[in-house]
């Protein structure tokens, strides 16, 4: 299992790099739309990224919090004149605040307990979800949502140019954010923790408190995406709130890599333009992924970002970086 | 090999991703379906996808235009076929129709909305012609209140002495319209409602609901929900000898599609409402029966005559018009009259909901079976609708 | 009258819990004994199911199923653990996890490939298929034969725990591998045994509920969760925490459609939730 190994590099060429493709985008894929979709899933994924790569922490649960994010857009558009990005930060907070709660209790386990409760947890969200039809719109979701101006009443969002922009610029801020935070002391604490957590324990980090901020980070990172999704839309549907979201966002992070916060990206796009091309000339693509999956994880630990980071840094200097080997099991 | 495909492979290959939509000749009109291949309502989306094609390839012309039909898969998930649309809107389509469930289709109609084009499915939620009425969508298939009347009414006529009644729902949206229609009538005719026993989305185990039901000692069962989860609870409860004392009604019921899953042992006495049955004669049922008869050598079922249905609705329109143009379209398919798959149909004005037949069944016993797909036999045909106000509809 | 259906509705539920404890045993008794998480275990239940779907198709009878059924879910776990899963063991966890939700996927893709998505009907065998009485309450004949078979089976398996020299060694096995092999046993070959008589357990409780549920591509994803509830509630590792999980969980969803319908399922996984932040050892594990 790949970690957050190579973020050092980030800054520099990387994340000049992700501001050329983020431009590059809607020009290089057939149509605009495919490509909000794309950066939409790749905030979604880094927020599985961020967890399992940086912490070690494999959440089987961010489609809740992405579900979380997309309704909370949903319900702030519906009943306040709030522009899209005072939306987009509101349910991502809001999403931000369920996994902190989610947290508090999930981190009382490790390993495979541990996903079991984020397992257990995305269920009951959904569950609670079809519960609530009144507010949720149960197997309908929420449609007709109003598409605001980004911020007091600049930016218009008409067309599917400027939405792909503000997305796209969200996407990126989103993905500056998570480096710094990565390679923060703080950053440095949670690496410390997926190394050896008993260690880190043993240092006298408060290993609890720093999983929940990490896990309310995560949360916020896919409320983010669930948000971006509904304004992109104009809907919350049931789906992003479904045990499969949880699911899809693993799978998209995991063919990555998630040693790099770019891995989302590589993953994320992977994912949705395989869907869109593979799907009209075989519909059980899906059983590709799978394959897919099973060979990264089995083969190419680093995922496909990874393993070209690989090959670049065996390019360049002759000798193989090598991961540090996965997270500590519980 | 179908056009979709076809198509796909063609524009598929000479890009990345979405199948390509070839540009409008001035003698072709692009359609598009949005339907699920994969995903949870695959099974649902391909049989769908399957009645949409056999129409197009049977009418072949639109206006004058030749048809140009391709598929959208959103693989059962409502923000991809948004997402799909308004692609393909953006690439000059403005006719669309198809979905493979109620989210999908409110959804879509927003859209295709926004964006200026026509968009005909066959939804089964309410709001799709109530509170979510727009000019642009049309509904083929009647909804709860529909089902609710045509097949309640005829049948507590018919049995006057099934007085008790109890109901297991599904807990959502659309399990709640019915049991609120149900209770509508069993309130109306001064009938006893004993109670009813929500399930989950997703539930596959209704023993213990059965058991809740069998112990109120009702007359009859209502069983208000939809898809697999009506296949099951109709199932368990034959199961545990329901049926000895017990009527069983299932107002939602897809027909033949779903009384083949059950096999004529279980369809046996029990009465279903269903929006299409292959054995009713008629001019526009003949001319479907024949094309899946070839095509599959077998009866049509529900999904296959849904599918028909939507695109035999945008030809329809399309021919009266004379014009392929939006508003001249939309306004033609106001007040349209045609011979549907379940006979004369006519599409509302006011809130562009099909007022067609939907029909009260009786399942046969085996033995009375004229051929394999005779289940069950028709006992009335019922055109039963809201009106746009009650239904809650303000068209703009 | 109202503790009657109670009382009814609990007896229901054993007979739930019963296939419930049919479908966790092999997943929890792998775990305890290799720590092999197996994401890919609600597909063993599928494959019996769609075997039992087959075989009553091609030659009319349930009997055949119940003998191909559990032995398909057996050759469908040594396929996967001889082609992939062995190199899955020295893994953390995660990997474990990602490998055999892969695999469920692909399988699931597969029947979907085979047959067709639809949901599928399975006769139930003309034998069983009237009710019984019991007092006042009716019960379907094939759920009261299901209810036996898997007493017999979950006897069998008791008898084989605790009174054969292989039982001896799984449950030793699940506290200690290396004493085990100490002792000169063959923690693999152990283990090996163990996998596939789970995968056939969980297959041939797949076949049981074929002409329950019908069959359907998703009911393996479906069997997954309703495993791990079972697994977690009752201990991870343990027969007897199996059979109890089960039971507790089929007779809680059982009551549950009496006094809380809607909440039946939310139920299940809040017990889950429940326990593991409790006693994440559930009620026969240790931890």
């Amino acid at each position: 299992m790949s970690t957050f190994s190579s973020y050092r590099s980030f800054p520099d060429a990387t994340t000049s790099a992700l501001a050329v493709v983020l431009v590059a985008l809607p020009f290089v894929l057939p149509s605009v739309t495919l490509a909000s979709e794309l950066v939409v899933f790749a905030i979604g994924a880094l927020s599985c990224t961020f967890l399992l790569g940086l912490v070690g922490l494999l959440s089987f649960g961010q489609g809740l919090f992405f579900g979380v994010g997309a309704y909370g857009a949903a319900l702030i558009l519906i009943h306040t004149s709030a522009g899209s990005l005072v939306t987009i930060l509101a349910a991502a907070a809001m999403a931000a605040a369920a996994a902190a709660i989610v947290g508090f209790l999930s981190v009382r386990r490790r390993g495979i307990y541990f996903v079991m409760l984020t397992l257990a947890f995305a269920q009951m969200g959904y569950f609670a979800m079809l519960a609530m039809k009144d507010i949720t719109g149960g197997e309908n979701g929420l449609t007709g949502l109003p598409r605001p101006p980004v911020f007091a009443g600049l930016g218009a969002l008409t067309h599917s140019h400027s939405v792909y922009a503000f997305l796209a610029a969200i996407c990126f801020l989103a993905f500056v954010l998570t480096h710094r935070i990565a390679t923060s002391p703080f950053g440095s604490v949670l690496r410390a923790i997926r190394e050896n957590e008993v260690r880190a324990d043993a240092l006298g980090y408060d290993v609890r408190w720093f999983k929940i901020m990490a896990l309310a980070f995560g949360g916020f990172l896919a409320g983010l995406a669930g948000a971006m999704h509904t304004i992109f839309l104009g809907l919350a549907p049931p789906n992003t709130i479904e045990p499969e979201m949880s699911e899809r966002l693993v799978i998209m992070a995991i063919i990555g890599g998630t040693g790099s916060p770019i891995g989302a990206l590589i993953g994320a796009g992977f994912y949705v333009l395989l869907a869109d091309f593979l799907s009209s000339l075989w519909p059980r693509w899906l059983m590709i992924i799978a394959f897919l999956m099973i060979a990264i994880v089995l083969f190419l630990p680093n995922g496909l970002w990874g393993s070209v980071e690989l090959l670049i840094a065996r390019w360049r200097s002759g000798r193989v970086r090598i991961a540090p080997p996965g997270a500590v099991d519980g | 090999m179908d056009i979709s495909r076809r198509t796909a492979l063609l524009g598929g290959a000479s890009l990345l991703a979405s199948p390509m939509i070839a540009r409008a000749q001035a003698n072709k009109v692009d359609v598009v379906g949005v339907y699920s291949l994969s995903g949870t309502f695959a099974n649902v989306g391909d049989l769908l996808n399957k009645g949409t094609v056999m129409a197009f390839e049977h009418y072949k012309t639109a206006a004058g235009k030749q048809i140009n039909y391709t598929l959208l898969d959103d693989q059962g998930d409502a923000g991809r076929a948004v997402r799909r649309v308004q692609e393909a809107m953006g690439q000059g389509v403005r006719h669309v129709v198809g979905c493979t469930n109620s989210a999908i289709a409110l959804a879509v109609a927003k859209e295709v909305q926004a964006r200026g084009g026509i968009y005909i499915h066959m939804a089964g939620a309410d709001e799709a012609t109530g509170s979510q009425c727009n000019k642009a969508s049309f509904r083929w298939p009647g909804a709860s209140y529909t089902a609710i009347r045509a097949t309640l009414e005829p049948f507590i006529q018919a049995n006057p002495n099934a007085k008790r009644w109890y109901s297991i729902t599904g807990q959502y949206v659309f399990g709640e319209s019915l049991l609120t229609n149900a209770r509508a009538v069993i309130q109306e005719k001064g009938l006893t409602n004993l109670g009813n026993s929500y399930h989950s989305l997703g539930e596959r185990e209704y023993s213990g609901y059965i058991t809740a039901a069998m112990a109120a000692n009702p007359d009859v069962l209502a069983v208000l929900n939809f898809g697999n989860q009506t296949v099951d609870v109709v199932r368990q409860a034959v199961s545990f000898g329901l049926k000895r004392n017990v009527k069983i009604v299932v107002p939602w019921c897809t027909g033949l599609d779903q009384y083949q899953a059950w096999g004529s042992d279980i369809v046996d006495g029990v009465y279903f409402g269903v929006n299409y049955w292959h054995g009713v004669d008629g001019p526009g049922n003949r001319v479907l029966s024949e094309v899946v008869r070839a095509k599959t050598n077998g009866a049509t079922n529900y999904l296959q005559a849904c599918g028909w249905a939507v695109a035999q609705m945008f030809v329809e329109g399309a021919n009266k018009a004379g014009s392929l143009d939006i508003s001249d379209i939309t306004k033609a398919m106001e007040g349209l009259t045609y011979e549907g798959p379940t006979g004369t149909e006519t599409v509302r004005a006011e809130d562009h909901q099909v007022i067609k037949n939907y029909y009260l069944m009786r399942g046969k016993a085996r033995s009375a079976m004229r051929d394999a797909d005779d289940f069950a036999e028709i006992l009335q045909a019922t055109k039963a609708f809201l009106s746009p106000d009650q239904a809650g509809c303000k068209m703009g | 009258m109202q503790g009657q259906v109670v009382l009814f509705q609990i007896l229901n539920g054993v007979g739930i819990g019963m296939i419930y404890f049919l479908l966790s045993v092999g997943l929890t008794m792998i775990f305890g004994l290799m720590r092999f998480v197996n994401f890919a275990h609600g597909t063993l239940y599928l494959v019996g199911a769609y075997t039992a779907f087959s075989v009553s198709l091609l030659t009319g009878s349930m009997w055949w199923a119940l003998a191909f059924g559990p032995l398909a879910a057996a050759g469908v776990a040594l396929i996967s653990e001889r082609l992939i899963l062995r190199h899955t063991y020295d893994m953390p966890h995660e990997a474990q996890i990602l490998v055999t939700f892969a695999l469920a996927l692909i399988f699931q893709e597969s029947i979907v490939l085979i047959f067709d998505p639809l949901a599928k009907n399975v006769p139930v065998p003309s034998l069983l298929s009237g009710i019984v009485f019991i007092g006042p309450f009716v019960y379907p004949a094939y759920r009261l034969a299901v209810v036996c078979a898997a007493a017999v089976i979950a006897v069998l398996l008791w008898f084989v725990l605790e009174r054969t020299r292989f039982g001896a060694a799984l449950r030793a096995g699940s506290e200690s591998t290396e004493m085990v092999s100490l002792l000169g046993i063959n923690v693999q070959q152990v283990f090996m045994v163990a996998f596939l008589v789970g995968g056939a357990l969980a297959g041939f409780a797949g076949t049981l509920s074929a002409p329950l549920r019908g069959v359907e591509p998703f009911m393996g994803s479906e069997a997954l969760g309703v495993a791990f509830v079972v697994v977690v509630v009752g201990g991870i590792g343990s027969y007897t925490g199996a059979l109890l999980g089960g039971l507790l969980i089929g007779i809680v969803q059982s009551v549950a459609s009496s006094l809380w319908p809607e909440g039946a399922r939310l139920m299940i996984y809040g017990a889950m939730a429940l326990v593991l932040l409790v006693r994440p050892a559930g009620l026969m594990g240790r931890s």
